[in-house]
């Protein structure tokens, strides 16, 4: 008996070995590069840890006061309303597409269709932004905000196709012959049948656009220049170039209750999630 | 009537997609450095990109820091997969939110908290905070598709196999792993995916001298112009992708 089914059979014997045995590897990673440095991110922002990592010893909330200062909260505001024009815009282009591949393609075009939508992405997101950059600037429209919506619908479009055209395919087409069967019309049935059992596709798409949206840092520097200003840019100018880790930790602290908040008030109001 | 209306929206939303992507390749065939203008076809780009050690070596960072993240956050969100079906209902909703978290907090916060854990710990900045980063991200993707996986077969096939009298390592190179197997590919692909185009967690978290190939082009369009020779190279990457999505579906067809 080799030692792996020794382990093994013990581990049969006893659940909650096995079950610490699977778990405690990855949990343990994720608390030291994931959960630890978000409470080091927290003693930074109270001022507990100084310039050279040294302890301070006393708490102080003049970064979150520096940091709830009008220049700091209408960036927040921006940046809100830019992630919300990119999920809108996403889901107005993405709906259409998801409904065809998942309705109306035959079958075997499917998994091409699908496969098509995310080629694109393989190729570097920099690249990809370059590219529209180009075009924009033919077109005249660079360092426009309009521009800006524009490249980010571009570059989340993808993940709210995905699960729109995940929950459009689950649906039962039988549902959808009943409805017309008993005198429904194809857009009542769209309505009360199809767009309300896509609504977990609309959720996961709505979460998986909106909240890395909110903190887009490429789009808005590489489309945008200096004229838009977001949470992303600021944290980037924050720490990469000002050095600030204080005020910078303090912006973000902020930044992840703001995104928490939102997908609170969201889960309430849509219910369950499936990504 | 309606259904050609949805094939041509689809169809635009399709090209939307693509022009940008089709520029960058018709521009590596350029003979000038312009973008905009294209002025005759030449390989002269892909010459130049055989010589350019800055391109090639940025190259086969990414491509290490991929492999190596995939490989390793395969292996924990496996495991963490597999121990959380076993969990039960309290202890599953607690684990399984533990693990949805690093997929909602915004990169930037991630990386910024990184980079502040780093210098606290008095980590010397390079290729291993690099890695540790991207493994940390990588981890909770791999666990949700392999959960979801998971969660969609019959565990009743796994305790027949055991009933039979094969035990826990036969039954779970025979009937476990190849059951998985479409969620293990699958996340692979998007491990490798997310790491090998990750620009803003590897700004944060790397030192003098360590480069990948996304800070290469931040730096080149930082400076005004993306070299050509780029566009070779995403080029060649777009050809192999191509190949390896069309070998992919021909697969999953063939098993469906």
């Amino acid at each position: 008996m080799s030692l792996v089914e020794k382990l093994l059979s013990s581990a049969r014997k006893h659940r909650s070995l096995a079950i610490a045995l699977l778990l405690g590897p990855p949990l343990t990673y994720l608390t030291i590069y994931f959960f630890a440095p978000f409470i080091i991110t927290v003693l930074y922002s109270v001022g507990l840890i100084g310039g050279r990592g040294t302890l301070t010893g006393n708490i102080s909330i003049k970064f979150y006061r520096q940091a709830l200062r009008w220049v700091y909260i209408k960036v927040f505001y921006n940046s809100l309303i830019l992630a919300a024009l990119a999920t809108v815009g996403c889901l107005l282009l993405a709906y259409p597409v998801a409904y065809f591949i998942a309705m109306k393609a035959p079958k075997k075009w499917r998994n091409p269709l699908v496969v098509s939508v995310i080629i694109p992405y393989w190729v570097d997101f920099l690249l990809r932004t370059y590219a529209l950059m180009n075009i924009f600037a033919m077109l005249g429209i660079m360092f426009r905000y309009d521009a800006v919506v524009i490249g980010m619908i571009y570059d989340y479009l993808p993940f709210m196709i995905l699960p729109l055209y995940a929950s459009l395919e689950k649906i039962d087409r039988s549902l959808l012959e009943a409805s017309y069967t008993l005198g429904a019309s194809p857009w009542k049935t769209f309505i009360h049948v199809t767009l309300s059992l896509s609504k977990p596709g609309i959720a996961a798409g709505t979460i998986l656009v909106f909240v890395p949206a909110i903190g887009e840092f490429i789009v808005p520097t590489m489309i945008g220049g200096v004229s838009v200003t977001t949470i992303g840019t600021l944290t980037w100018d924050l720490f990469l170039k000002f050095h600030d880790w204080w005020r910078g930790a303090a912006v973000s602290v902020m930044y992840i209750a703001v995104v928490l908040a939102a997908l609170a008030i969201y889960m309430r109001k849509v219910g369950e999630l499936e990504i | 009537m309606r259904d050609r209306i949805l094939a041509f929206f689809s169809a635009l939303v399709y090209a939307f997609l693509y022009i940008p992507i089709i520029i960058v390749i018709v521009f590596s065939f350029n003979s000038s450095k312009m973008l905009g203008q294209f002025t005759g076809f030449s390989l002269k780009w892909y010459d130049v990109l055989l010589g350019d050690r800055v391109v090639w070596n940025a190259f086969y960072n990414s491509l290490n820091i991929a492999l190596v993240t995939t490989l390793v956050s395969l292996f924990l969100g496996t495991l963490a997969a597999y121990g959380v079906i076993r969990l039960d209902v309290g202890g599953k909703s607690a684990v399984d939110g533990l693990l949805y978290i690093p997929i909602i907090i915004p990169e930037i916060a991630e990386s910024l908290s990184l980079l502040l854990f780093y210098k606290f710990a008095g980590y010397q900045l390079g290729w291993l905070t690099v890695l540790l980063g991207h493994i940390a991200f990588d981890i909770s993707f791999v666990y949700v598709i392999i959960k979801a996986r998971l969660a969609g077969f019959n565990r009743s096939i796994e305790e027949a196999s055991l009933t039979l009298g094969a035990n826990e390592v036969q039954t779970f190179v025979k009937i476990t792993l190849p059951l998985s197997m479409p969620g293990i590919t699958a996340a692979a692909l998007i491990a490798f995916t997310l790491s090998f185009d990750d620009f803003i967690k590897t700004a944060f978290t790397t030192g003098p001298g360590f480069q990948t190939l996304p800070l290469v082009i931040w730096s080149q369009s930082a400076r005004g112009g993306v070299g050509p020779e780029i566009n070779a190279l995403t080029s060649i990457i777009i050809a192999f992708s191509m190949i390896l999505a069309y070998i992919y579906t021909k697969l999953a067809s063939e098993r469906s």
